[in-house]
This record gives structure tokens, sequence and C-alpha cells, in this order.
């Protein structure tokens, strides 16, 4: 071990964060080893371990012939003092070795409040943040995920951004990147035979982005090398893609310690609000049999005593209960214990239930997302009052004594009827738990959450506005008086700063990247943590770059405007989007892809299967 | 049925582990393994270990003990092999026993301290801290959550068995057998007292790992 390392090591909280050597780590021979990756998470190690997206890739970069994929994560802000103080670099955990030697540099984007970790994370490293900054002894910055969807306001700090699925298209860079090394290509020879040889990546300096006077983008233009819109890239065959059956297992306590089961991809709702409902499109399923043997032998390799099986709707895997039945034969004998979250309330079922009972009985939770009918029709939440009401009384009779409900503010075409429709929902729920609990002395608690709005890209609310803080904090307002002194109704709302930012940088353009460097260069990190968070800190930052967030966050945009996104694609086409807004306006539903297959046009990505089979 | 004891290392990246991650991580190995042992009863049944006298994060130690009970059918021969194929880097299982004395009547551990000096150890260093262990007596300030005041005194010199110290070129060796429990005395506050006594020698670093755990007799605990 280093021994810089071992003197700081033991003034930080819970070090064992900043050691690797887990069960499982992958550590190579250096001698045989041609390429180096950084596999790096912008938030802390409890948070990045626990992602799956970082399994997969960290697993199957790892199978690649000469290639050394390492683990990086932001530091919590004591071991980053440490670090700096220390002249320690950001380090691979399995060779602690420095990264800014290696080949590659990655970055899995979840969500718009770790950018900040990005730079900061590059900086420790003793990489310049800004791509034009970089030189050819620079390793290439890349970044994936779910924000990689709009990747405008990150553009001018990373090289390349890969759109969609990982599996298939960071082999196929990293083959190419190998063979660049080997004949000793320039970043820039790199870059360009990616970008023509390999779909799914957008390379922003090959994009220049220029703007009317009112401040909307007038044009993208690009090097012809490049396409016009990059579309994402998704696995054909979900069976035969990488699984991490075997995987690294945390010496220290992460947040989701257990064994995640990938069930499908997509989702057939089409909630007008999600942008993963759009952007995971379309819908693969991993087999039934598969996953069963996945997760006994996961089970097995890791010790873990808790399956969780993941999905953006688990009840709509078709083969659900055969599933359940399959790894329940394994878990029960063993107690190990197995959660479903992602249930939805119009088909959650007594018998799924009494399967989960057999082992453990935690609250449940349930997201009506809307108060009142006329609006989860609106946002296509095709989830009724009755669906809740019936799966609260199967849970109550059921003995559950816990409920969460969660909803969000700020949906387009809210009105205050909406907003009061979810005091009315809570006391129905609890009117419900009175006339069916299987034991009333145990009491009841139903939890009332409700989060502030952000429209998405690539979603039917694309062009609409959030909502104003000030009309945020009054619906709260309102709510809130309509749930006093309500017995055993609990109401939480999100804090609305972080919502107001997500908003801006969610639809962002280029400008917006001189905001996120400024407050991060003012000491902006870690900005899901509370403790880390300001928002003064923020508003400065958008007051000397001379950037209005209201611009990006409130205003409503027209059919015409040239969105900083158009440079990607989901597969899901404009027009389908935009008719779905309108039917939004309506309050009318879309039926589920399973009901009718609307032709999104995602289906087309999908060449060697059918969507939902 | 009865219980059975480990002995384990701890070392390198693995001293960062805390206890409570340790127990965790072994209940896991133990699966892994495919060793079943026994569990807590109770709403949530997990396999059931004990670590004897937690180490602070950061230590080593070659003489760990960990309690468990294994299920007919398990093999105590082979129980070492089996662990170390599935546990994380510096944890290392070397031997797995019957447990015949009960972890109570373990009394003393022998430590080995080093204090580690970049440039070299400066003069007197050695001597200061033969001097401060010489005492009849030591008090020394401990953080109590308990007291009124957020720490206690106590006296460190009773939880002195014996010690030697010498020195070496970049660093001072303390050996020293100290108390184990009901209280045991963490090496850290003689640093804690050298560093009070003496600022101007205050290591650059400071090792501590456990040779070995005792009997009340100084005998080696098993």
């Amino acid at each position: 071990m280093d021994p810089k390392l071992e003197r700081i090591l033991p003034r930080v909280q819970k070090p064992a964060r900043y050691t690797g050597g887990e069960y499982n780590a992958v550590v190579k021979d250096k001698s045989e080893v041609e390429l180096r990756y950084a596999l790096c998470f912008p938030d802390t190690y409890e948070i990045g371990m626990s992602n799956l997206g970082i399994r997969i890739l960290y697993g199957l970069i790892n199978e690649m012939p000469g290639v050394w994929c390492e683990r990086a994560f932001a530091p919590w802000g004591d071991m980053e003092e440490e670090m700096r103080a220390h002249q320690i670099p950001l380090y691979g955990l399995e060779s602690g070795d420095p990264i800014r030697a290696f080949d590659l540099v990655g970055f899995s984007l979840g969500y718009e409040m770790a950018y900040t970790n990005v730079l900061n994370m590059l900086d420790l490293a003793g990489i310049p943040i800004r791509a034009a900054d970089r030189d050819e002894t620079m390793p290439l910055i890349v970044a994936g995920g779910t924000c990689a969807y709009n990747p405008e306001p990150l553009a001018p700090f990373l090289d390349v951004f890969v759109l969609g699925e990982g599996e298939d298209v960071t082999r196929e860079m990293l083959e190419l990147f190998q063979t660049g090394k080997r004949e000793g290509w320039s970043r820039d020879a790199y870059l360009r035979r990616a970008v023509q040889e390999i779909p799914g990546l957008y390379v922003p300096s090959l994009y220049q982005a220029s703007y009317h006077e009112d401040g909307t983008l007038a044009s993208i233009t690009h090097d012809p090398i490049a396409p016009d819109r990059v579309v994402k890239r998704v696995v054909q065959n979900l069976d035969k893609s990488y699984f991490p059956v075997k995987t690294i297992i945390p010496s220290t306590e992460i947040v989701h310690d257990r064994v995640m089961l990938e069930v499908f991809r997509g989702c057939i709702r089409g909630c007008r609000f999600c942008q993963a409902g759009y952007a995971y499109r379309p819908v693969r399923a991993r087999s039934k049999d598969l996953l069963v043997r996945q997760g006994v032998e996961a089970c097995q390799d890791s010790g873990y005593q808790e399956i969780t099986l993941s999905s953006l709707s688990t009840s709509d895997y078709r083969p659900l209960t055969g599933l359940c039945d399959g790894l329940l034969d394994y878990c029960e004998p063993r107690s190990i214990s197995l959660s479903l979250p992602s249930l939805r309330a119009d088909n959650f079922s007594m018998s799924l239930m009494q399967r989960l009972q057999h082992v453990r009985r935690s609250g449940l939770t349930f997201a009506p997302e809307a108060g009142t009918q006329r609006l989860r029709d609106a946002i296509n939440k095709n989830v009724t009052e009755e669906d809740l009401l019936t799966s609260c009384k199967t849970a109550f009779s059921g003995g559950w004594t816990a409920v969460k409900l969660y909803f969000m503010l700020g949906l387009p075409t809210e009105t205050d009827e909406d907003v009061l429709g979810i005091a009315e929902l809570a006391d129905k729920v609890y009117r419900c738990w009175r006339e069916n609990a299987a034991n009333r002395a145990r009491g009841v608690r139903i939890t009332v959450s409700t989060s502030y709005f952000v429209p998405k890209p690539h979603t039917p609310f694309q062009w609409e506005p959030q909502i104003s803080e000030e009309e945020y904090r009054r619906r709260v307002g309102l709510l809130r008086e309509a749930l006093r002194g309500k017995k055993s109704v609990v109401y939480n709302w999100h804090d609305p700063d972080t919502s107001r930012l997500e908003a801006v940088f969610a639809r962002g353009d280029r400008r917006v990247a001189d905001v996120i460097e400024h407050a991060w260069r003012n000491g902006a990190k870690m900005d899901s943590w509370s403790e880390y968070f300001s928002l003064d800190r923020w508003l400065a930052a958008f007051e000397a770059c001379g950037v209005d967030p209201n611009f990006y966050a409130n205003r409503e945009r027209s059919r015409e405007e040239l969105f900083p996104w158009s440079v990607t694609s989901v597969g899901v086409r404009d027009q389908f989007l935009w008719h779905e807004r309108e039917q939004a306006r309506k309050s009318a539903v879309t039926p589920d892809c399973r009901k009718q297959c609307t032709g999104c046009g995602a289906d087309k990505l999908y060449t060697e299967g059918k969507c939902d089979e | 049925m009865s219980d059975q004891r480990l002995l384990f290392s701890k070392s390198g990246r693995a001293c960062y582990i805390s206890h409570l991650d340790l127990m965790r991580t072994f209940q896991r190995a133990f699966l892994r393994a495919g060793v079943s042992i026994k569990h807590t009863e109770g709403f949530n049944p997990h396999a059931f270990v004990s670590i004897a006298l937690p180490l602070a994060v950061g230590y080593s130690s070659g003489c760990e003990l960990l309690d468990f009970v294994l299920l007919d059918g398990g093999s105590k021969e082979e129980v070492p092999e089996q662990l170390n194929r599935v546990l994380p880097e510096g944890i290392f299982v070397q031997k797995c026993y019957d447990g015949e004395q009960p972890v109570k009547k373990l009394a003393w551990v022998d430590w080995t301290v080093a204090l580690e000096y970049d440039k070299g150890v400066p003069e007197g260093a050695a001597s200061a801290l033969k001097e401060l262990l010489g005492r009849d007596s030591l008090v020394i300030q401990k953080k109590s959550k308990k007291a009124k005041r957020g720490f206690t005194e106590v006296d460190i010199i009773p939880s002195v068995r014996s010690f030697q110290v010498t020195e070496g070129e970049k660093n001072v060796l303390l050996r020293a057998v100290l108390s184990a429990q009901n209280p045991g005395l963490n090496p850290e506050l003689i640093l804690t007292a050298f560093r009070q006594a003496c600022p101007e020698l205050a290591p650059d670093l400071v090792r501590c790992h456990r040779n070995e755990v005792l009997d009340g007799g100084g005998k080696v605990f098993r």
C-alpha cells in the first residue's frame, strides 16, 4: 500500500472505501496489460458500488484480454482534503496507480447533480477539466449513462459521450483504441475513426452551436464525418449479453448491499413524465430460467442474503410468478430474502404478496404520481384509484401496516384540485386500512411524499416549463394544509433547490457548462448531498456567467424550437413525443405497448427481435 | 455441537475493514465457501459469528479469534482453506479448532507499536518513551460518552504488564504486553500520553500490530 495513503487513511471516515482489495476485485499483471481504463462514478463508493451499470461494465471490460479496468469514486470531503494536502492524485482502487496515467477515463452519468463531481474528480486526478486544455499525454475522457442523452452541459469537458447501453459499444471502442495505440494514432485521429466506425458515439468537439438573439438555438453544425443525430445503442439479446454473476463484494456496507437481478430493459407503460420510460425502449426481457440460474449463482458467489429484482416496472415481467417461485425454491430454505421494488398498484397480487411474505414483510410503496384520475390520465400513469385501493386492501388484510405513496407536484396541467386530490387519496387509503386491517391495534403509517417535477429531454414533456419555485411552495403549502390533522399520515416534500438546478441541467446547452465550471471553481461538489449543496453558490455562478436559469427551467418551448439534445436520439420519433404531449393536454391516455403498439419508433433499434416478446 | 474458533490474521488493505464490516464479511464468506454454520434465531436470521476484542481500524494483527458453530457435516481441517479462497485480500485464516477457553479468560495482548520518523529518529525519543512507561503512574484523559466533562481520567500504568523499547534507524519499536479487556488498553493511548509529554518527539506515523493474545498467566491464548 502507498505509504502516503497509509498515513491519511487512519484520519478519514470509513477508510475501507478507499483501499480496494475486496472479494472479486480484479487485479491483473501489469506486464500483460496493454490498455488501462478507469471506470469512474461521480459520487461516493457506497452509491457507485450500488450501481448495476458499473458492475456490468467493470466485469465485461475486465473480460477483454490486455485490458484492465479499475474503479474510482468521488472521495468524501475529509479524504479529498487529505489527498490534496498530501499530493495524492485520484487513483484506481485496484492498483493504487494515478488514473491520470491511464488510457481512458470513463464516467457514468446517472443524475445531473453529479456534474460538479465529474469536474472535481478530473481535477483531483490532475487532468485539465476542459478537453481543449488536454494534450496527448492525458487519458481520453468518456461518459455514458442517462444524462448523456443531453450531453451539452458537459460538452466542453468530455471527449466522447457513449449513448445507450454500454455492453457492445464499450467493447468496440476499446478494441479500436487498442488498434490505435499499437499504431500510434493521435487522440484526434482516434476520435475521427471512432465516430465513423462505431455507432452511438457523440464527439462534442465535432459539433458547433449558434444561438438566436432570444437565446434559443439557431443551428448545430458539424464536421461532415459526424452524424446529424447520434442514435443510442441497445443490446439485442439480453440472454446472451454479459451479466455480472461473479461481482465485487464490498468489505464495507454500501447502499444496495444485495444481489441485483436485471429482469428486463425498457418499459411498456409510456408514463409521459418518465425519461427512463422513453430512453430505455424497446422492451427486452431476460428469460425466466436464466434469471433463476443467475440469481442462484450470484447468491452462492456473493454470500448475500438478499436478492432484489431490478427493472422499471417489475410486475410487468410476464413470467414474474414463475421467476419468484424459482428463486424462492432456493432462497427460502436458506433464509435469503427476495424483494421486489417497482411494483405497480394495478397488478399487485395477493399470490405474489404471499410469496414474499414467506421471507420478510416490509413496507409497501406505490407511486400514483398524481392525485386525480384526470391528471393521472394526462401523464399516462394508467393506475386508477380503484387499482390502488384494491392493492392497499390486499396489503392491509395481509398484515402490512406501512404504505408509502409517491406523487409529483408541478406536472403539466396540474390544478389545485389535483393537488388536493392527493390528500383525498391518502384519506381513502387510511379508510381502506380501517376497514381491512388485519390488526387495527398495530396502527398504520401512510407516508405521502411529493417531488418537484423536472421536465426531461426525450419525453413528451420536453417542451413544458417547470413551475416556478414560488408556485411549487404554494402547492406544497396547500397540500400540507389539507393533510393537517390527518391521523397516521406523514407528509414529506422534496426540497425545491436541487430540482430547480436539475431542470436547468437536464435541458441545458453548452452555455450552462460555464456555470457548472464557475460553481465548481467556487467550491461546488457533491451537490446531491445537503452537507455540501449551496444554492447561493449556484445563483452566484449563473449571475457571473450571465446565464438565466429560468430560461432553461421555466420556459415553454415551441414545437419549432431546436433543442440542444437534438444531436442525440433514443430511437423514439419526435412526432410521437409531440403527439403524446397533445394527448396529455386532452388528458387522453395512450394504451401500454402490450395492449397496442403505438409506433413510437424504438422497435426499429431492435433488429434481432420483437419488442416485448 | 461444540463451538469452533478461527485464528486469523488481518493485514494490508484489510486493516481498514471495521469490526462490524469484518463480521459481515465473515458471515458472507462462510456462505460463499459453502460451510454450514449455526444461524441466529428470530425474525431475520443470520450466520452467528463473534470476533473477540474488536481491533481498531487501521491496526494489523496476527492473532484474531472468531467463534462460530460448525454444523454437522463440516470439517474443521478444511475450513481454513475453504474460507481463504473467498476472503478479501489481507484476511487469512490460519487455523480452525474447538475453542476450549472462554474469551473472557483472554487477559493480555502482546503488541508491537512502531513509531515511524521519516527524517530519522530524533534524539531521546526511545529513552523518553521508556521513561514515560517506567513511571509509577501515568494519568491521561480518555474520551467518554458517559462522563459529563466528555472525558475521564485513567491511569494506564496498571494496564501495562511489560514493555521493551528498541531503536531502529527510522523508527522506535515498542513491544508491550497490555491489558486486553475490562478495561483494555489501546496502545493509541500510550501514544496520546507520549505526544502530550514530548510533543517535539511526535512520530510521523504509528503502526500498531497485535502479535499475540495471552491468558492471565501470560501463556498464549487459543
